[in-house]
């Protein structure tokens, strides 16, 4: 299976927070510190599929004044300054609302890749999925432990890109470096259908991401950096993830 | 009409992140099978007539009827059921259920509280330990709520994200029942949310609807226009699903027009303030920003603020058999004193708002003509917001000698 442990980082950003230029140094110092893929959040009112620093980070993103022009901006931005893959994450509602097709374009336009929306799955995505693949633009499908089998298949199967986001139940024990039987055979089971892997479960340490890398493309990297934004509020962005990063990845690599 | 439905024509379904997929079809599958069982609603009957309270009286209000001089008024005091609102019916038939499947913890998001208040009722009643989330603001201004959800045993959590309202204690709720849907079953609190829920709030509720039918008969009388106040839409569902297939009676929802119908001052709607958009796990109408967020909204009443319609009462309101029109704060409050005065009832502040509709429609319509209107829940849990604004002086002086008579010793004794 390719890009087995290889460790590789995808590293995750919540648009316009703490605010539109500090976003844009924490994708940088991200990139900096040896993320090998962005997933650029655009920020919504009801993040209901995030827990609450994502979800108060989205807060403060829309009251410092956030609009999906901005966010366009932002992966554009990112774009022109890095070569790393990027994805854009959004809840269904700005996808939909203003099109979903102008959507998928915009981000198209603006460079990134990808498309995650956690709540357009394949049955229910307005048009998302057959947008992306007119547009040339993954439409990553999202899966969890707890999805059943016949429901796998169909999901892997029936995207366009052997990309699968995989949300892995949480509760890593002791040393870090358990990751469970469980999540061990959901990720065997997305191999078997074909599927690439990028996982992540809360991880905060090298350890946890050394555990991950054998079995997925990618280690999915998410609320710790925003956690640490949260925390280091004086401190410089770029250099702040840059660092917080490559320390992560020490172990991974 | 079947008893579930995933869309109810574009609006609906089941926009749900892939962690509660695998919940919200095992409970479709849970439902469809309970609804179909005759063991199933005997027991719902069963605890309708000896906990629930049913059937509520419907009432002539002759009074406020002859002062309009014109059609008459009839009340669904649906507030006389047990924990004093509608509520407690979608409660009975989801708790029922979560019995059924084996669940050993039921969670519930709630925003004026009466929703929580009845889960928590029946939890007590069931034996199931229960988790409520409530925004702060909420909390707030729904104290007395609070107070009685945590008398029957529940833990009611403070909800601080986003507006600290309902939609966020929904958000809250969800995210809850990702991790804990192996034992727990999340209450939902109207006829909203992704699929099945709608359809199984509003067959739940439909008991009003078929009383309200059953008692027109027996009181001589076809009614003209059913009124009825609309938050996520399960009091207005319930009493208008048994005549959605007929013609008549005209069917009004009533939404709550705030301060103002500018952005953030109102909750309405249906009245060409809402757009076509997908949150919270369906798509229906909603308050946005226009560039794809959930707006804020303002009522005076927290059952009525939610920004968005059950999808239903979406798709009634796009084929024209629900017409909808607002109520203001003041017009509620107003609708809350003539009730009260009039008629010896106290309305929750959001079925006031139907009531003040009613009062409206009276007037403009003939003697021979009949309205239904709901009140949907009483008004005893509104007690500190109507003390404040209809009598601020005095209920000031008597909170000011309450808190001086609250030795601190008294206080840790009532605490323990």
């Amino acid at each position: 299976m390719s890009g087995q442990g290889k460790g590789r980082i995808m590293t995750h950003l919540v648009a316009s927070f703490p605010s539109w230029e500090a976003s844009l140094e924490v994708g940088r110092g991200l990139v900096d510190g040896g993320a090998a893929y962005l997933e650029v959040q655009f920020p919504f009112s009801d993040p209901t599929a995030d827990g609450p620093h994502i979800q108060v980070a989205c807060d403060e993103a829309l009251a410092a004044g956030f609009t999906q022009e901005r966010g366009f901006a932002l992966v554009e931005a990112l774009r022109a300054r890095t070569d790393v893959p990027i994805a854009v994450m959004s809840y269904a509602n700005p996808i939909f609302q203003n099109g979903v097709g102008r959507f998928v374009q915009r981000c198209r336009d603006a460079g990134a890749g990808a498309i995650i929306a956690p709540d357009l799955p394949p049955d229910y995505d307005e048009g998302l999925y057959a947008a992306g693949k007119a547009a040339g633009v993954a439409v990553i499908p999202v899966v969890v432990p707890s999805t059943l089998p016949e429901r796998l298949r169909m999901v892997v199967t029936g995207a366009d890109t052997d990309w699968v986001y995989a949300a892995l139940r949480k509760g890593i024990t002791g040393s870090y470096t358990e990751i469970g039987e469980d999540n061990l055979a959901f990720l065997r089971r997305i191999g078997e259908l074909g599927g690439k892997p990028m996982a992540g479960f809360g991880i905060r340490s090298p350890e946890q991401v050394a555990a991950l890398a054998p079995y997925v493309d990618y280690v999915v990297v998410g609320t710790w950096f925003v956690e640490l934004l949260r925390r280091e509020r004086g401190a410089d962005p770029r250099t702040l993830m840059a660092e917080a990063m490559a320390k992560l990845s020490a172990q991974g690599s | 009409m079947n008893s579930y439905q995933d869309y109810f024509g574009q609006f609906g379904g089941r926009y749900a992140a892939e962690v509660l997929r695998t919940p919200l079809d095992e409970l479709e599958a849970a439902y469809r099978s309970a609804i179909a069982d005759p063991a199933f609603r005997a027991e719902f009957d069963r605890v309708a007539a000896t906990y629930t309270g049913r059937p509520t009286p419907l009432m002539h209000a002759a009074n406020l009827s002859a002062a309009c001089g014109g059609a008459q008024i009839h009340v669904k005091l649906e507030g006389l059921a047990n924990t004093g609102a509608h509520k407690i019916n979608h409660v009975v038939g989801q708790c029922l259920l979560a019995k059924r499947m084996g669940k050993k913890r039921v969670i519930a998001e709630t925003g004026a509280g009466q929703h929580g208040l009845a889960t928590a009722a029946m939890c007590a009643k069931l034996g199931l330990p229960c988790q409520v989330y409530m925004g702060a603001v909420d909390m707030r201004r729904q104290k007395p709520n609070v107070f009685w959800m945590e008398l029957f045993g529940a833990e009611v959590t403070q909800v601080d994200s986003g507006s600290r309202t309902l939609k966020d204690a929904v958000n809250e709720a969800l995210r809850d029942w990702a991790g804990s849907f192996a034992d727990t079953y999340y209450v939902i609190g109207s006829a909203l949310g992704p699929s099945p829920y709608p359809a199984m709030v509003r067959e739940f509720q439909t008991v009003v609807g078929r009383e309200v039918q059953s008692q027109c008969r027996a009181a001589g009388f076809e009614p003209d226009a059913l009124i009825a106040c609309v938050g996520g839409g399960s009091n207005s569902l319930g009493m208008f699903a048994p005549f959605l297939e007929a013609e008549r009676p005209e069917l009004i929802g009533v939404e709550a027009g705030g301060r103002a119908l500018a952005p953030g001052q109102h909750a309405s709607r249906m009245s060409g303030h809402g757009v076509p958009a997908i949150a919270h796990g369906y798509k229906s109408l909603f308050l946005t920003t226009g560039d794809g967020q959930i707006a804020e909204t303002h009522s005076v009443s927290a059952g009525l603020d939610y920004p968005g319609v059950g999808p239903q009462l979406a798709e009634l309101g796009r084929t024209g058999r629900v017409q909808f029109t607002t109520a203001s704060d003041a017009e509620a409050l107003d609708a809350v004193r003539r009730f009260a005065r009039g008629e010896g009832i106290v309305m929750a502040l959001e079925s006031a708002h139907a009531g003040a509709v009613a009062l409206a429609e009276a007037r403009r319509r003939p003697p021979d003509q009949h309205l239904v209107v709901n009140m949907s829940g009483r008004g005893d849990k509104d007690l500190f917001i109507l003390a404040r604004e209809l009598d601020p002086a005095r209920w000031r002086e008597f909170l000011e000698r309450e808190a001086a008579s609250l030795a601190p010793a008294a206080e840790a004794e009532v605490r323990s």
